[in-house]
């Protein structure tokens, strides 16, 4: 019985420490603002593939570095190749 | 009717498509475009490519991409045409005019900012002269 306490008391204070180690966490930007050519082509697939890690899903604008407006246009240019086989909705 | 639309229109037959069959399907295809007053930019034929996922169990199939100038009312001609198409398993219209032009503005105006940087660093140059002019009457 003690023993039981005693394992779930340190189980329950590494949680806090946890949740106290991430309280202050803010999401640091990988990378400078990136830079982004003034046409998207949707036809572009090596271009777009930077955006489009293993899994298939669109890179969000936190980790790609992208300004808002790139990153609508970059992601309409990535559905538009998807619709048409160029890259893949879902990767492996 | 005033203003031109560019459209890019990609289409995917199927991959045991001969040469000559696609050469027709264009041909035939760009018949219905220019009745209906568009005119072709140009054709670009992307040959058999893999397919990024499967479509009809299919695994690769034959691109065609097509840039046309027009009204818009071939597109919808051509899109009739290439939904009752055999050969055709999928295409997608882009209009692609609006977005050159704001591509267009956004490197033009990039140009005159560099233009201007340089302009002010020659008026930087000017009022130095002057300064010297102004010293030497001194």
């Amino acid at each position: 019985m003690d023993a039981d306490r005693d394992f779930e008391a340190t189980d329950v204070e590494a949680g806090e420490a946890l949740r106290v180690d991430k309280a202050p966490r803010r999401f640091q930007r990988r990378r400078q603002r990136q830079q982004v050519p003034d046409y998207i082509d949707w036809k572009d697939i090596d271009y777009l593939r930077r955006f489009v890690p293993e899994r298939g899903k669109i890179m969000p604008r936190r980790i790609s570095g992208v300004s808002a407006k790139d990153q609508r246009r970059i992601s309409r240019a990535i559905k538009r190749a998807r619709a048409m086989a160029l890259i893949p909705f879902v990767g492996d | 009717m005033a203003e031109k639309r560019v459209y890019e229109v990609m289409y995917i037959a199927e991959p045991e498509t001969a040469e000559d069959d696609v050469a027709k399907l264009n041909e035939t295809l760009q018949g219905v475009i220019e009745k209906e007053g568009g005119s072709i930019v140009k054709i670009e034929n992307m040959g058999r490519r893999k397919l990024a996922y499967e479509i009809n169990r299919k695994t690769e199939g034959y691109y065609v991409l097509f840039e046309i100038e027009g009204s818009g009312r071939e597109i919808a001609e051509l899109e009739r045409r290439m939904r009752v198409n055999d050969l055709i398993f999928r295409y997608l219209t882009v209009r692609v005019d609006e977005e050159r032009k704001s591509a267009e503005k956004v490197r033009s105006k990039r140009e005159t900012k560099r233009e201007r940087r340089t302009g002010a660093f020659r008026n930087e140059e000017n009022t130095d002269g002057q300064t010297a002019e102004a010293r030497n009457n001194q």
